[in-house]
């Protein structure tokens, strides 16, 4: 069960451009957390802006008790939690949200991350590698100054792949590029995984539904509360056997999603539901 | 305080033949059906909770984006998205029934009679203590404002559903209108217990980039912080234009918040807003309500309802 506390900052390590990665004493989400989920957070009890802010937790002790968020301070708020003190309190409710289901033995992990989308992803490398399984990262950004935490994926023996739009690192040009290379000339089966912008979510989802792969993806729409009231966060979704579309909250049923069950911008139906009309007319 | 004194305090209120164990109840539309916090918090702590809108049927609600943050406020359009009144009575109360609180529905129509169906269905249903009725969503395209912004139709729809229930009924007043004092009085000629005051003042917020709303819906309606002083003043006015309790709401998330609309006249309270932000709220606030009864030398939150000493007895 989630739990709600006054969480103090253990540690703060500001990174290039407006990226932090901050620690904070929460033994339930140390205990408990998945690969995939999330805290709702805010620093300190200011009015403005109102609402906590959805992050992904990036890693968990939980024999220290403590977990971390990466985070990119574009707003108020995220520049708030940025700029606090170690030993100050923000207030933090979580685990929220449903993880990431592991692939199955001897089924390779893609995870494909755009820009702070990497976060989720560093506890999923490190559960697979704990279990013997195989990974790799394609992580795309800008620039070089939005890629980091290449470090401890290096620790954990996973091969991450960079992509940068203006060619400062890696792959020059899209992440989806050095994806859909490594998938023409992969011999075993893989699974993708995403979390990033929207558009390099749908891009990731349609790669995956051309090849039949399985994907997930993580999905960060504006959220409020984080525990399904407010129904602010909700995703456009249809399965197979489901006759119409519905919204489905991200907070409670996401953040992470069967990708063939969004509806995404622009598109009819899911392709679940494609897929179910294809094997209608076929029989 | 010693525990002596906590004992003899009573946060305790009743609202039209209601007894709430302290005067917080948790808004609709901010605490979901009230099992989305089973494991988060404790429900009994709650004096009482009003359900999410309920239609007779299953309704989608708005496109996205559907919330938007302003100054010290939350504006929404979620469009009363919600599973229908007979999936509430078969799924959510068996589940809400272990609870020591005080359930009120809050009952939606798309036409008079619509609002007097979904009343009927209540009016059966194990452990529902009353009926909030929402003629003030800013955010559908019928029903919702139209009925509360409308005299006639407000009295329309609450003899409809008073007519269709035994059931303490509470209209929820919209603060979009020029004089809420008079849709109070129309309330309480027409039958209504209690009147909730206020829902959210409808606003917009546009992208100026993009040269468009927002919300997807348009135009939301704004809560939170920001429309506090808007709401005390409101409700102030309610409670002394009619004899039936007035349930202050509008951007409480302190003790300090709670009081004011009691002084100001409320028999009772509901958060809203605060809710999104810290399901710790309801400790916050009884154990702020406490304090301040200590300070005071009072023993009954009852005492603070209506004390206003307005300047001048103007107003």
């Amino acid at each position: 069960m989630p739990q709600n506390l006054d969480v103090a900052l253990v540690e703060r390590v500001p990174l290039d451009g407006p990226y932090t990665t901050l620690t904070f004493r929460h033994p339930v989400v140390a205990r408990d957390a998945r690969p995939g989920q999330f805290v709702m957070i805010k620093a300190g009890l200011s009015a403005d802006p109102p609402l906590r802010r959805p992050f992904s937790i990036l890693a968990t002790d939980a024999a220290a008790g403590t977990f971390s968020i990466f985070l990119k301070a574009v707003g108020s708020e995220s520049r708030a939690l940025a700029a606090m003190e170690t030993g100050e309190l923000a207030q933090c409710l979580g685990p929220l949200g449903r993880p990431f289901a592991p692939p199955p033995l001897g089924t390779e992990a893609l995870m494909v991350a755009g820009g702070y989308g990497i976060a989720p992803f560093l506890m999923l490398s490190r559960d697979l590698m704990g279990a013997g399984g195989a990974g790799r990262v394609f992580y795309g950004g800008r620039t070089a100054s939005d890629l980091h935490l290449r470090q401890p994926f290096d620790a954990l023996g996973v091969p991450l792949v960079p992509a940068t739009e203006d060619r400062s690192l890696g792959h020059p040009g899209r992440v989806t590029e050095p994806l859909e290379r490594y998938l023409d000339s992969a011999r075993g089966p893989a699974q993708l995984y995403a979390c990033g912008p929207d558009a390099m979510l749908h891009a990731v989802a349609r790669i995956a539904e051309a090849r039949g792969l399985p994907c997930q993806v993580s999905l960060d729409p504006w959220m409020g509360c984080g525990v399904g009231t407010c129904l602010g966060c909700v995703v456009w979704t249809q399965r197979a056997e489901e006759p119409r579309a519905r919204y489905r909250c991200a907070c409670t049923e996401g953040p992470v999603f069967d990708a063939s069950i969004v509806v995404w911008p622009g598109e009819t139906g899911s392709s679940a539901r494609r897929g179910a009309r294809k094997g209608v007319e076929r029989t | 305080m010693n525990p002596a004194a906590a004992a003899a305090q009573s946060l305790a209120v009743e609202i039209a033949g209601v007894r709430l164990k302290n005067p917080l109840i948790a808004a609709s539309g901010t605490f979901g059906y009230g099992v989305e916090y089973e494991g988060i918090l404790d429900l009994s702590l709650l004096g009482g909770l009003v359900s999410k809108g309920l239609f007779l049927e299953p309704r989608d609600g708005c496109p996205t984006p559907r919330i938007v943050e302003t100054p010290a406020g939350l504006l929404n359009a979620i469009g009363l998205q919600g599973v229908g009144v007979r999936a509430f009575v078969r799924d959510v109360l068996p589940r809400l029934g272990r609870y020591d609180t005080a359930l009120f529905v809050n009952v939606c129509g798309d036409t008079v009679e619509e609002y007097g169906e979904v009343a009927r269905i209540l009016d059966g249903a194990p452990r529902v203590a009353g009926l909030e009725i929402n003629i003030s969503c800013p955010n559908v395209e019928k029903g919702g404002m139209l009925f509360g912004g409308d005299p006639r139709m407000t009295a329309d729809v609450v003899r409809a559903v008073r007519r269709a229930t035994r059931l303490p009924v509470i209209p929820k007043l919209s603060p979009n209108v020029a004089d809420i004092a008079l849709f109070a009085r129309v309330c309480e000629e027409n039958g209504a217990d209690a009147v909730s005051c206020i829902n959210t003042l409808l606003g917009l917020a546009i992208d100026v980039e993009r040269r468009r709303p927002k919300l997807a819906f348009g135009t939301g309606g704004l809560s939170g912080p920001a429309i506090r002083p808007i709401a005390v003043r409101m409700t102030w006015q309610a409670a002394r234009a009619v004899r039936i309790p007035v349930l202050g709401i509008g951007g409480i998330s302190t003790a300090t918040d709670a009081l004011e609309f009691l002084i100001a006249g409320a028999r009772a309270v509901q958060i809203g807003t605060a809710n999104f932000v810290d399901p710790g709220v309801y400790e916050r606030i009884l154990a702020g309500l406490r304090d301040y009864l200590t300070r005071h030398g009072l023993t009954d939150v009852g005492q603070v309802v209506g004390t206003l000493e307005y300047p001048g007895g103007r107003g």
